[in-house]
C-alpha cells in the first residue's frame, strides 16, 4: 500500500507535484499515466524517499520509506535504467545490492536467472543495451521479494518478447496480493496490464478509477440509419450528445444501448446498425489529459 | 515484520561495491608503487643518518605524492554514486544517508589504513636495510614506532577528506580539484608566498603529511599538523553528511 497525502514537491517556482491524494492498494496493477513532464516519476522519487516533498507526506506500507527497517524486502523499486556504475559486473551489482540489506548472495543467482541475464551475468554492465538495462533493474526490484514495486516505464527499450515477459510478471506479483505501481506512455501495453489507472496531468490528479470504468465513461453508442436527421434530433431530446461521424453513422454518448434502441423505436426510425463503441484507453487519455499536455508538438 | 538492517551489512556491500570497480584496483597498484618505490630509492641514496626516526622519515618521502591517490579514492566511492546514477539505486537500497555515508567513510578509512601501514613497515624495511644509523633501525623503537604511526594516521584521514568532499560536491572533478588544491597545491604556493598571514594559512591547510612532517608546507608542530587534518576531514564530512540529508537526488 502506497499513501500520498497532499503531496507537493515544487522546485523554485515550477510545481512538479501538486497536491496529490492517492491510495495505491495492494492485490492489482495500478497503471500511473500522465504526459511527460506531469510528475509521475517526481511521485515515485517523493515515495522513495530520493525528494523531500515540499508539503505532504509519503508512506509506504504506513511508514515514511527512510524509516523502513528493511526496506529491499518491503519495497522494490526500478527509477531509471541507466542507474548503475559502467565498470561493475551485473552479478557484482546485484550482489553489492543484496548485501545492503542483508539479502543472500543465493538470491543474486534467483533473479539473474529470472530476467534471463544468466549469459551476461559476468560482463561489464557498460555494454548494456537499454532493454538489458531493464531486465537489471527489474532485478534488482526483486531481490528483496518486496510487497511494494515500484516501477518508472519497465517495459521502454524491451523487445516484444520482454514486454510480454513484464506484463505477465505484473499481473503474478499483483495476484500474489503485492502493491504493483507502474507508470508508462505506452496506452496499449497498459490496457492490456492495469486493472486500475492513477492519470497526472500537470503534477495535478485527473483521475484514480478503475480501468473498466475509464473505458465505460469514454464509450458509445454507434448507429447508422438513412433517417439520421430525425434520429438525431429524437436522440438529443432524450439526452444523448450526438455526433456525426466520418461514414455518415451516428456516435451517441450519455445514452445506454437499449435506450437508443428504444429512443429509434418511439421516434419510428429504421435501424441498420446498433453497437456499442468501447473506447479504446489511448482515446480516454487524450480526453483526459488533453489539457494538461504540458509539451505538445506543433504542426507547421 | 522484517528486522532492521544492521550496520555490517551495510559496510559488506561497500566493500564489495569498492573492490568491483577497476579504479580501486588502479589506484592501490599506484600508491603501492609510487610509495613503495619511493621509500626504497630515498632509503638507497641516503647512506647514513644520525637517528633511526630520521632515517624512516626519509624513507616515507613517497607519501608525500602517493597520499593524492587516497584522495582520488575516497572521492570515487561517493562522486560515482552520482556521476553515474547508482546512487538512486543505492539510497533506495540504503535510504539512511548518512549511515550510508558512514559505512562508505569507513571502508575507505580501512582500506587507507591498511595499505598505508603495510607500506610503512616496507619503508621502515628500507631504511633499516639500506641507511646506516648507529644502533640501527630497531622495530621496537618508540621515536619510530611513532612516525610510522603518523604517517599511517595522517593517510587514513586524507581517505576520510576525499570521502567528505565527494560528499559535499558530488562531482568528480569538482571534489579532485578541490582537494588536490586543499592537500598538494595551496600548502607549498602559500609557503612560497611568504609573509606572516600566508604562512598561517598553509598551516591551517590540511597539507599532506610524511610521518612527523607536513610536506611542502610551512611545517607545523605533528600535534598541530594531525589535528588541522583532522579538523578538516571532519568538518567537511559533517557538511557533507547534512548536504546529503537534505539534498535530493
Amino acid at each position: 500500500m502506497i499513501e500520498l497525502t497532499g503531496l507537493t514537491k515544487a522546485y523554485g517556482t515550477r510545481v512538479a507535484v501538486d497536491d496529490l491524494t492517492v491510495t495505491v492498494h495492494p492485490g492489482r496493477v495500478t497503471g500511473f499515466l500522465g504526459p511527460n513532464g506531469s510528475g509521475k516519476t517526481t511521485t515515485m522519487r517523493c515515495v522513495l524517499g530520493l525528494a523531500r516533498p515540499t508539503s505532504g507526506t509519503a508512506t509506504v506500507l504506513g511508514q515514511p520509506y527512510r524509516e523502513l527497517a528493511s526496506p529491499m524486502r518491503r519495497v522494490g523499486a526500478l527509477i531509471d535504467p541507466r542507474a548503475r556504475h559502467p565498470g561493475r559486473t551485473a552479478y557484482r551489482h546485484l550482489l553489492g545490492l543484496a548485501q545492503s540489506n542483508r539479502l543472500p548472495a543465493a538470491r543474486v543467482d534467483e533473479v539473474i536467472e529470472l530476467v534471463g541475464l544468466e549469459s551476461v551475468a559476468d560482463d561489464r554492465v557498460r555494454s548494456f543495451s537499454l532493454g538489458m538495462g531493464q531486465r537489471l533493474g527489474i532485478a534488482a526490484a526483486l531481490l528483496g521479494d518486496p510487497d511494494v514495486l515500484l516501477l518508472d516505464e519497465p517495459v521502454n527499450g524491451l523487445d516484444p518478447e520482454g514486454i510480454r515477459w513484464v506484463r505477465e510478471l505484473l499481473r503474478e506479483l499483483a495476484d500474489q496480493g503485492r502493491t504493483v505501481l507502474v507508470s508508462s506512455h505506452l496506452m496499449s501495453e497498459m490496457e492490456d496490464t492495469a486493472d486500475h489507472l492513477v492519470v497526472l496531468g500537470r503534477g495535478r490528479l485527473l483521475a484514480d478509477v478503475p480501468m473498466a470504468e475509464l473505458l465505460g465513461a469514454h464509450s458509445a453508442v454507434r448507429v447508422r440509419t438513412p433517417q439520421g436527421p430525425m434520429l438525431a434530433d429524437a436522440l438529443r431530446r432524450a439526452g444523448g450528445r450526438v455526433e456525426l461521424e466520418i461514414d455518415g453513422a451516428l456516435r451517441i454518448e450519455g445514452l445506454e444501448l437499449p435506450e437508443v434502441g428504444d429512443v429509434a423505436f418511439l421516434a419510428d426510425v429504421r435501424l441498420h446498425e446498433l453497437s456499442r463503441v468501447t473506447a479504446s484507453l489511448e482515446a480516454a487519455y487524450l480526453a483526459l489529459t488533453d489539457d494538461a499536455v504540458e509539451y505538445r508538438a506543433t504542426t507547421p | 515484520m522484517s528486522r532492521a538492517v544492521p550496520f555490517g551489512s551495510v559496510l559488506r556491500s561497500e566493500w564489495t561495491k569498492l573492490w568491483s570497480v577497476r579504479s580501486t584496483w588502479w589506484c592501490t597498484a599506484v600508491y603501492l608503487i609510487v610509495v613503495g618505490a619511493s621509500g626504497w630509492l630515498a632509503a638507497a641514496g641516503t647512506d647514513t643518518s644520525p637517528r633511526a626516526d630520521v632515517a624512516v622519515q626519509t624513507a616515507l618521502t613517497g607519501f608525500g605524492v602517493g597520499q593524492l591517490t587516497l584522495v582520488v579514492l575516497g572521492v570515487l566511492v561517493v562522486s560515482t554514486e552520482f556521476a553515474s546514477g547508482m546512487a538512486l539505486v543505492t539510497l533506495v537500497a540504503v535510504p539512511r544517508r548518512t549511515r550510508l555515508l558512514l559505512a562508505k567513510t569507513v571502508v575507505v578509512l580501512a582500506y587507507c589504513l591498511v595499505l598505508s601501514a603495510l607500506l610503512a613497515v616496507v619503508c621502515a624495511l628500507a631504511a633499516r636495510t639500506l641507511t646506516s644509523v648507529p644502533g640501527g633501525v630497531q622495530p621496537g623503537d618508540p621515536d619510530v614506532l611513532r612516525t610510522l604511526g603518523l604517517q599511517v594516521g595522517a593517510a587514513g584521514l586524507v581517505g576520510v577528506l576525499g570521502v567528505a568532499l565527494g560528499a559535499v560536491l558530488r562531482s568528480t572533478a569538482g571534489a579532485v580539484g578541490v582537494g588536490v588544491a586543499l592537500v598538494f597545491v595551496a600548502p607549498p604556493a602559500l609557503a612560497l608566498a611568504g609573509g606572516d598571514l600566508a604562512e598561517r594559512v598553509s598551516q591551517a591547510l590540511p597539507a599532506l603529511r610524511v610521518g612527523e612532517d607536513a610536506f611542502l608546507a610551512v611545517s607545523t608542530t605533528w600535534p598541530v599538523g594531525m589535528a588541522v587534518v583532522a579538523a578538516w576531514s571532519v568538518g567537511v564530512w559533517l557538511l557533507g553528511a547534512v548536504l546529503l540529508e537534505r539534498g535530493d537526488v
